[in-house]
């Protein structure tokens, strides 16, 4: 169970954002003011902040950047009703790990903050990440299914790798397209499909389930066994 | 596109060049009645002095007696220094008795005529012949050699001055009517740009008040009015999208919630999938609505910088080629130079990838899809071309505008707000976008302009190497 603090001044947001992570099995704690909330996150251990942009007292660009500052690495999704680019790249300047516009999918706020969660326990100086029968060399770039190795393209690599360490996590397309090509836009679901599909008959071997789980509805999960 | 020579032809069909022709065609044909009245009266009056001097020459001559009448006829002759006066005495058998000439025998007695040189007439003569009271006849004859020079040159006058009233009146014609139809092509060029959807065009106005301002103050206020409605329409439709945006993601969040409570019976499951379904499509619908006013806003060109077109390309075609060789369309790049733009990189790649998108899902299976970067004296374009079934040439300006589908894009999924989103990109760059036949299919051509002012340096093949 992780510790998320939800930091958000309107209710209904605050309640659905409390609400999905509790599902998710975290523990949440709910502030609905910057000060507060700067204050709490610099005194308690929290695995991860969710984040409005617009507070009273502190604002969440100021909020995150002095947690910087202190040293206080934990992962933070801003949350904001600016959807310019530029808010977004402002919101990921000042410290934010991610950003997700309003109004959002609760499930897709999840996504995130599980991905900004894993991303924190994964083993920065790792070089081999491991995901049932694949094996991916990060250093050499290589991958193995059940040793044997099997040649990828750049960007099949870099959506495996990224399957890989949220393995067992559910990542919706967008937030696939947004991590493994770096755009913000909704490029349409079959186009997501189709990358996916070229990784599994690269990976799946006959007689067994593939690797790769479409979720209906929500996107794809790499199976960890 | 209107070309910006003026041709004689667009000249010719002017109102002001018909007006100025008419008008000078009948000032012509009234200077042309006042010389011919001068001429024909000049001409008379030279014959009637003429016939004076010859009639006064005849009474004077008819007085002499008879048997004095040869030598009479012989002094005159003898003192005819002017060489202006013709005298000539036939007998009653036809001979020449004495005289200067040799006239015709059969001419009306008591009428001058004129008379043309000939055999014994050396020079053109006005010529009375009179019966003496012996019966013979006397040919008194007048020079008329000047009155002819005369009526010769008041001809050319005429003539000339003629064909010189008509060139005047012609380059007057095309004079006057270069400046108005310079005018009216202005004018017709903004009424173009505001037919093509830019109402913040406005029609050019000089301040002298002629036909022409009235009527560009009026569209332009029309313009204006028509502008003013659409912002309050769009500005209604931004708001509803804007306002019903929130409600309609707590709806699909709680529908998820239910879905995934687990405790829905099958059918009930499947009908909250498809409201689920439905209600993501009217969300990405509202997005789209308002990234297109966005856009359209200008508020994104903080962002913009230089933009290297060829990696981006490349960048598209990877991110398609797996969709392009699932439908077994060949997706092919071909980039002759590379160019750098100004823009927003992440916006330029989305318009593109758009294109792609929406070129791979018409192409039917086995035909081709080309992206292509042009660089040459015109400026740089790209260009996608499929080979689909192309839209019709009266359809291609409506498929920019939102919600618009091609008849025939029926059977194809999308929200019909794609190549809007492209063309609110594109204008948000100044780029130009064309649709266009490519035989078969659609081509879409972007003009990117060249920037002159920024001194980057635009990598080439050559550098790389």
């Amino acid at each position: 169970m992780s510790r998320i603090l939800v930091v958000e001044d309107d209710e209904p947001t605050a309640l659905e954002i409390s609400t999905e992570l509790a599902a998710h099995g975290h523990k949440v704690t709910r502030v609905g003011n910057g000060t507060e909330a700067l204050d709490r996150a610099i005194r308690e251990p929290f695995d991860a902040i969710t984040l409005d942009r617009m507070l009273p007292g502190i604002d969440g660009l100021t909020l995150v950047s002095r947690l910087r500052e202190r040293r206080v690495m934990v992962p933070v999704l801003m949350i904001s009703a600016l959807s310019d680019v530029d808010e977004r790249i402002a919101g990921l300047r000042a410290g934010g790990d991610d950003y997700l516009v309003k109004p959002f999918a609760a499930s897709e706020m999840a996504m995130r903050v599980e991905v900004l969660l894993r991303r924190r326990t994964d083993p920065a100086e790792s070089a081999i990440l491991q995901a049932g029968a694949v094996e991916i060399d990060l250093i050499r770039r290589k991958v193995y299914v059940d040793q044997e190795p099997v040649r990828l393209l750049h960007l099949e690599f870099r959506l495996l790798e990224f399957l890989a360490r949220h393995q067992g996590s559910v990542v919706s397309r967008r937030i696939i397209f947004e991590q493994v090509w770096g755009y913000y836009f909704d490029p349409g679901a079959n186009l997501i499909n189709v990358h996916i599909a070229r990784l599994r008959k690269k990976l799946d071997r006959p007689g067994r389930p593939s690797i790769i789980t479409t979720v209906k509805g929500e996107g794809y999960r790499l199976n960890a066994v | 596109m209107l070309s910006d020579r003026l041709r004689l032809r667009d000249i010719r069909s002017t109102s002001t060049f018909r007006l100025t022709v008419l008008f000078g065609v009948i000032f012509t044909i009234g200077v042309a009645a006042l010389l011919g009245l001068i001429y024909g009266l000049t001409a008379h009056e030279l014959n009637a002095r003429s016939d004076r001097i010859l009639r006064l020459k005849a009474a004077q001559l008819s007085e002499i007696p008879p048997a004095m009448l040869v030598q009479r006829l012989r002094t005159e002759l003898d003192y005819n220094t002017s060489a202006l006066n013709y005298l000539a005495l036939r007998d009653r058998s036809g001979r020449i008795v004495i005289g200067n000439i040799e006239p015709p025998s059969d001419l009306r007695l008591d009428k001058p005529v004129d008379i043309a040189p000939r055999p014994g007439l050396p020079r053109p003569l006005r010529l009375l012949a009179i019966r003496t009271d012996s019966g013979e006849t006397l040919y008194i004859g007048r020079d008329i050699t000047p009155f002819a020079d005369l009526r010769q040159r008041v001809l050319a006058i005429l003539i000339v001055s003629g064909l010189s009233i008509a060139a005047l009146v012609f380059a007057s014609a095309i004079a006057l009517s270069v400046a108005p139809l310079r005018r009216v092509r202005d004018l017709q060029s903004a009424c173009r740009e505001i037919g093509a959807g830019n109402l913040d065009m406005r029609m050019p106005i000089l301040g002298r008040g002629d036909e022409l301002d009235l009527l560009a103050e009026t569209v332009n206020t029309t313009v204006e009015e028509v502008g003013r409605v659409v912002a309050q329409v769009k500005q209604a439709t931004d708001a509803i999208a804007h306002d019903l945006r929130t409600p309609l993601t707590h709806l699909r969040n709680r529908l998820d919630r239910v879905r995934h409570d687990g405790r829905l019976p099958a059918d009930l499951a499947s009908a909250v999938d498809l409201a689920s379904a439905d209600l993501e499509e009217v969300l990405g619908r509202f997005a789209a609505l308002l990234r297109i006013s966005e856009f359209e806003a200008g508020r994104r060109q903080e962002a913009f910088g230089p933009v290297q077109l060829g990696p981006l390309l490349h960048g598209i075609c990877d991110l398609y080629e797996p969709l392009a060789e699932d439908g077994s369309i060949m997706l092919s790049l071909d980039i002759g130079m590379d160019v750098t733009v100004h823009g927003d990189e992440k916006l330029i790649f989305e318009a593109l990838s758009n294109l792609v998108d929406n070129a791979l899902k018409f192409t039917p299976p086995g035909g081709i899809v080309g992206v292509t970067l042009i660089r040459d004296e015109t400026g740089n374009r790209i260009e996608v071309r499929d080979s689909g079934p192309g839209i019709a040439a009266d359809e291609r300006n409506a498929v920019l505008r939102r919600f618009h589908r091609a008849a025939d894009a029926a059977e194809i999924p999308g929200l019909g707000l794609g190549l809007s989103v492209v063309a609110a990109i594109m204008h948000l760059h100044g780029f130009g976008l064309e649709l266009d036949d490519a035989h078969p299919g659609l081509l879409v051509r972007i003009r990117c302009p060249i920037r002159q002012d920024t001194g980057q340096h635009v990598p080439t093949n050559d550098d790389r190497q």
